[in-house]
């Protein structure tokens, strides 16, 4: 069964179509790479997905249940959660308190939320780091911190938004490992990436946008060659 | 004249032309308001008082030399510039980047120390200007229309020409229109932000000012009057979206006819309530303003 | 359980040293009265109380939640009123008005949040204080109930009595005392239990980000309203106390903007989001504002030998240092924001590290 399943969404800004009539399914387990030009929709569509607009036309469905219009803590809570392309750590507060909110997601308790936020300090390797202020951490900690944080409320369905961007190839790569680790742990999710490389890599199938419309679908291999893919990317760089 | 006696539809003329006329001014403290938000992105809670400082000015030139308070403008307008652009440099502009709770505090401190230090030289007696022409008025086709009120308008119109000429035909003024709209953007186009600042600041209490010399004729003079029309002139500017000037001069206008006509149909113990329920419902639906195009 | 647990944990992070001092501060609070008679000490003591009372309440909205409310004078006068008004209209006791006056004051919070709450950043600020306006408006406008701009003078208060036992008839200041004395000490109390429950942590993490909050499945409008209703309960109690031991109160006092600010500034004097901000700010702020008031500053000034009565300086100064005593609110806190935007606390404690520093 679909994990997630998008019917005919469309999001209009004014009389302008950020997303229109996209539909697509997840399967559960799978990582689903979302690809596009820039300005193509991909992080409005994220935005839809996870509650934060109402979408204008569509229906959303979160196993086998429709969410459209739902709230982003109720999305949240019901086992889907995602990254922010910008970052955007609790700067005030340390690393393990970070942590500490998504777990709590889960649990009344401060201690098993200690516990829960610990183990996943230690999955992203930022346990030597539980104490600090997060407001110090250097970019690649602090895309391992917003990891640890969506992972600690327990997802069923993960959202990465450029989880990539910024860093070097070797962060890069840790962050692929870890991606590859959430899928053996039967976490679906579902990966904004503009390294293409990377995003072939990972993905086991591929979507992509462009101006707002679903463009393509299918295995890496089929949208490395596919012509209309080549032209929207050809079109962007030439542009 | 004794309203209960008037015919209907003069009443109503003769509420709406005074609410007009107030509501110039209003408008001059609105775009004071306006203009410092545009280009600091900063909402100056001290407004209301450096309108009072301008009030205490005006008091002064009248009392020490005889100064007719509407003359007083001239004297009122370069003084006021100094202090605000004063303000800027020496407190404003330390906080540009802080966070808006913090800008908040900063100008809401000023506005304390303004307050109570009149109150330390003045006391916190309510002090009356009175001209020749205070309760003067004159009728024009069956309705009357308060002196000061009126005189006070025709200056208020000339100024708000006159800024609008400068901001739309002068250099500085389209570099403080350029700052306003993107202050990053201005800055790579060579644009002295800094500089603009401190003009903007000086050019919004310079306003303000003005509009205090202008009603003290007729209001009364106290130190903590400044409050009020901070408030007002939040909800002016709300009104015709934060940071544009023509949005605040109507809005002054609007707020002065709805306060006008609240006081004659409703009570004037009411009126107030009405603008800031006008206001909060403005916040809620309309938060880019009246004349702002909403954004969702 | 896991209650239990939680207060085993706070109680074990507890040092030693850090309890002891707590004790003794807390038996020299409530030995005080005994020892030092002057009605004028208590006096300054009930204020410093009332200030811990306004500016712990104000903290869990604020200094938490992150929610800068410039109207919270709502909550005091909605307290001060209810209290005041079954006082002497029912001859209702304060002690049960007040808690009438903090339901009343939740419901309104509850009100005027589902309006502000909408609202982020500055439009936040500028809601809550049109908020507290149209209440202290209303106020002024309905005479038949709140006796309007005269306001309201408190008779007498009916002495507290458990069966025929008079425990207090609110003859000296002493009961006051400890009645501010247990308020604040419960502020603090409930300020600590949020700061380690889970809701201390959803009311930060909305502090520092709201939408990264959301997305992490906490209920905005929940929390937020959540942080407010406790605060205004407070603020209410605060304003039912004030009302009481003041015995007279008006609009323009309990209900104005004044006053909202002046509940703000203790806060933000003493440095936001901690437990101890608002005891430093009421320290720091009530002895100053006192001192200015009954001319203490004036007449040291003169008996220093630093201006001479006779002077016009000198004269000046008695006669009116005295009615400007909220001036020292408006320099503390423009110094605050420029100096120390961590608040006085925040302050002294680097201070102290950067001098442990130099020093190893």
């Amino acid at each position: 069964m679909a994990i997630l399943e998008l019917r005919h969404v469309s999001k209009f800004f004014g009389g302008l179509a950020a997303n229109s009539d996209v539909s697509f399914a997840l399967e559960e387990g799978m990582i689903k790479g979302l690809i596009g030009p820039n300005g193509a929709g991909k992080t409005t569509l994220f935005n839809c997905i996870t509650g934060y607009y109402p979408t204008s036309r569509g229906e959303i469905f979160f196993k086998g249940n429709p969410i459209t219009g739902l709230q982003p803590d109720r999305v949240c809570r019901l086992g889907m959660v995602r990254t922010w392309q910008k970052v955007r750590p609790l700067v005030k507060m340390s690393v393990l308190d970070n942590v500490m909110v998504g777990a709590l997601c889960r649990t009344n308790s401060l201690s098993a939320a200690r516990e829960i936020a610990m183990e996943q300090l230690r999955v992203v390797g930022l346990d030597p780091k539980s104490g600090f202020i997060a407001e110090g951490l250097p970019i690649g900690e602090r895309k391992k911190l917003e990891m640890a944080r969506v992972l600690a409320t327990k997802p069923e369905l993960l959202l990465l938004d450029e989880v990539m961007g910024g860093l070097n190839p070797a962060e890069s790569e840790e962050i692929i490992q870890l991606i590859l680790d959430i899928k053996q742990r039967g976490i679906t999710q579902m990966v904004i990436e503009h390294d293409m490389k990377a995003i072939m890599r990972i993905s086991d199938r591929i979507v992509v946008l462009n101006s707002g419309e679903k463009l393509a679908e299918g295995t890496p291999a089929e949208i490395v060659s596919n012509q209309e893919v080549v032209d929207a990317y050809l079109g962007e760089s030439h542009a | 004249m004794d309203s209960a006696s008037m015919q209907p539809v003069l009443l109503f003329l003769q509420s709406l032309i005074s609410g007009i006329l107030v509501g110039g001014v209003y408008a001059l403290i609105g775009i004071g308001l306006t203009i410092i938000f545009g280009v600091m992105r900063i909402i100056n809670f001290a407004h209301g008082d450096i309108m009072m400082i301008g009030m205490y000015l005006t008091f002064n030139l009248f009392n020490l030399f005889g100064i007719d308070p509407f003359a007083s403008v001239l004297i009122c307008i370069p003084l006021m510039f100094l202090f605000g652009g004063l303000l800027q440099k020496l407190f404003v502009n330390r906080v540009l980047n802080a966070l808006p709770q913090n800008q908040i505090l900063l100008t809401i401190g000023l506005g304390l120390i303004m307050s109570n230090t009149v109150m330390l030289i003045y006391t916190s007696d309510y002090k009356i200007l009175t001209t020749s022409y205070s309760s003067g008025s004159f009728k024009f086709m069956g309705i009357s229309i308060s002196e000061p009120l009126a005189i006070s308008f025709i200056i208020t119109a000339v100024i708000t020409g006159l800024l609008y000429w400068f901001l739309m035909k002068t250099d500085m003024g389209q570099a403080i229109r350029a700052t306003a709209q993107d202050r990053q953007a201005a800055q790579l186009m060579g644009i002295d932000v800094r500089r603009m600042s401190i003009i903007s600041f000086g050019l919004g209490a310079a306003l303000a000012g003005t509009a205090g010399a202008l009603i003290s004729p007729t209001y009364y003079i106290f130190p903590q009057i400044g409050s009020t029309f901070t408030l007002k002139a939040f909800v002016i500017t709300v009104l015709g979206g934060m940071g544009s000037v023509i949005g605040a001069t109507l809005g002054g206008i609007l707020i002065g006819i709805a306060e006008s006509l609240g006081a004659v149909y409703i009570s004037s113990g009411w009126k107030e309530v009405l603008v800031y329920m006008i206001f909060l419902l403005v916040l809620l639906f309309k938060p880019s303003g009246l004349l702002g195009k909403s954004r969702v | 359980m896991s209650m239990i647990s939680e207060a085993l944990v706070i109680l074990r992070s507890i040092k030693p040293a850090g309890l002891l001092v707590f004790l003794a501060v807390l038996i020299s609070l409530a030995a005080f009265p005994l020892v030092v008679e002057s009605p004028y000490a208590h006096h300054i003591m009930i204020l410093i109380f009332l200030s811990v009372i306004m500016g712990q309440s104000w903290n869990i909205l604020g200094g938490y939640t992150g929610q800068y409310s410039v109207g919270h004078a709502a909550y005091f006068g909605t307290g001060a009123y209810t209290t005041m008004m079954l006082m002497q209209y029912q001859q209702v006791p304060p002690w049960f008005g007040m808690f009438a006056g903090a339901a009343t004051a939740i419901a309104m919070a509850l009100i005027i949040g589902s309006i502000c709450f909408r609202l982020r950043g500055p439009y936040f600020v500028l809601a809550s204080i049109a908020a507290a306006e149209i209440l202290r408006l209303s106020a002024l406008n309905t005479k038949e109930l709140t006796n309007g701009a005269e306001g309201i003078l408190a008779t007498d208060i009916p002495p507290l009595k458990i069966g025929s036992l008079v425990v207090t008839d609110f003859l000296t200041k002493v009961p006051f005392y400890y009645t501010a004395l247990v308020f604040a000490l419960l502020i603090i109390a409930v300020t600590c239990i949020v700061q380690h429950s889970k809701l201390g942590f959803y009311f930060q993490a909305i502090r520092e980000d709201q939408d990264a909050a959301h997305s992490l499945g906490i209920n905005l409008n929940l929390h937020k309203n959540l942080s407010l209703a406790i605060s205004a309960a407070f603020t209410s109690l605060a304003g039912s106390f004030y009302a009481v031991y003041i015995g007279f109160i008006d609009p323009t006092t309990v209900l104005s903007m004044d006053m909202s600010v002046q509940i703000v500034l203790i806060c933000i004097i003493g440095g936001i989001g901690t437990i101890m901000g608002p005891v430093v700010g009421s320290l720091v702020l009530v002895p100053l504002s006192e001192a200015l008031r009954s001319n203490l500053i004036t007449q040291g000034l003169i008996s220093a030998g630093l201006v001479s009565e006779e002077s016009p300086v000198g004269a000046f100064l008695k006669e009116n240092l005295a009615h400007a005593h909220v001036l020292i609110y408006g320099i503390l806190v423009v110094v605050v924001i420029l100096y120390m935007p961590e608040g006085v606390l925040g302050f002294v404690r680097n201070m102290v590290r950067a001098r442990e520093r130099s020093n190893s």
